[in-house]
């Protein structure tokens, strides 16, 4: 943005080269002015709700089929000895 | 806290610093994995007890594994609460306060996605030694990345975990060198309950004669407690580790390395 200083940071998101006054750290790490608002309407944003659910769904399927899977596995090899 | 380019050692280092300052939070995580660390060696037992009959006790096995289950979403809670505590703490190079209990719900739900792919595929692949490899770096990079996942996806949290195991000398290496730590862990709790029975066992009027038969390899349940007891001992530094090693890689793909090296340099001077 200010071309005429020195770069001081870099931007974590776009990569780009910052000078001191532009460079914002937020939780520890730099980003630009425009990055940070992108950030933080992000945040507001909600998530949707068919990710959540998917998320959910594929979760329980998961736990599900390895406690089954513990099983089956388990006593397959138990019966090899 | 001094920090190195990446490398193993570099990430062990730092990772005993960072475990060093969030020592308090290492409790949450001991006693989340508690129940599941104690459930599965009760499964373990039940599968040694039934031997070459396992497969006709199929409803007693099922309800252990069910239990398992739920102790591993309580589980999970503790190692992400620990993980962003460690991450707190290697970003500002301070104890973490009381922010590290706001583990954000995006974050969490997209861990508990990969950790539960993590365990289907380590008991999916038991049979072949690589796999549990694979399924034990994979679980371990689903915790570092945690933090990563801002927003929920399917999809998201996978990326970043392949992102990350760009390079897999370093979550490889670090699967080598906790599997070391589990065995000397292990070794140092038998020998330490050793000590305490000949101990007891020295006290004059205290008579154990049960002791050492309770507390030698002979008993089953004692082997499988101390090995449930060394996995929870080795925990928060295998999480800490990871969460350092996902941060450096990241922080060396975007030059962020450079720029905390120049700035330690500009103090220094």
């Amino acid at each position: 943005m200010h071309e005429q200083r020195p770069a001081y940071a870099r931007c974590m998101s776009c990569s780009k080269t910052l000078c001191q006054p532009c460079a914002t750290p937020w939780e520890g790490i730099w980003y630009c002015a425009g990055c940070l608002a992108a950030k933080r309407d992000a945040n507001v944003q909600r998530s949707p709700a068919a990710a959540w659910i998917g998320v959910a769904l594929l979760s329980f399927l998961f736990l599900y089929l390895g406690a089954r899977v513990m099983v089956w596995t388990s006593a397959l090899i138990a019966g090899l000895f | 806290m001094i920090r190195a380019p990446l490398s193993t050692t570099s990430v062990l280092d730092e990772a005993a610093d960072v475990v060093r300052l969030a020592a308090p939070w290492s409790a949450v995580i001991v006693l989340t994995a508690l129940p599941y660390r104690f459930l599965q060696a009760v499964f373990f037992d039940q599968l040694a007890e039934t031997g070459s009959q396992a497969s006709r006790y199929g409803n007693l096995l099922g309800g252990t594994a069910n239990l398992i289950v739920a102790a591993i979403l309580f589980a999970f809670w503790g190692r992400a609460v620990f993980a962003r505590a460690c991450r707190l703490a290697h970003a500002r190079g301070t104890a973490p306060g009381r922010e590290a209990w706001s583990v954000s719900r995006a974050a969490f739900a997209s861990y508990v996605l990969t950790g539960s792919a993590a365990f289907f595929a380590g008991f999916l692949t038991f049979f072949t030694l690589i796999g549990i490899v694979v399924a034990v770096m994979f679980a371990g990079l689903a915790i570092g990345t945690m933090e990563l996942n801002e927003r929920i996806s399917i999809v998201e949290p996978f990326r970043h975990i392949t992102r990350s195991a760009r390079s897999l000398a370093i979550p490889a290496a670090l699967v080598f060198v906790f599997f070391c730590a589990l065995v000397i862990a292990f070794v140092n709790l038998a020998a330490a309950f050793g000590l305490a029975v000949w101990l007891f066992t020295a006290v004059a009027g205290f008579d154990a004669p049960h002791w050492p038969a309770l507390f030698g390899f002979g008993n089953r349940r004692f082997a499988l407690m101390l090995l449930a007891g060394a996995l929870v001992v080795v925990e928060p530094f295998w999480v800490a580790a990871h969460v350092i090693y996902v941060r450096k890689a990241g922080a060396q793909e975007s030059g962020d390395d450079l720029r905390a090296w120049f700035e330690e340099l500009r103090r220094a001077s």
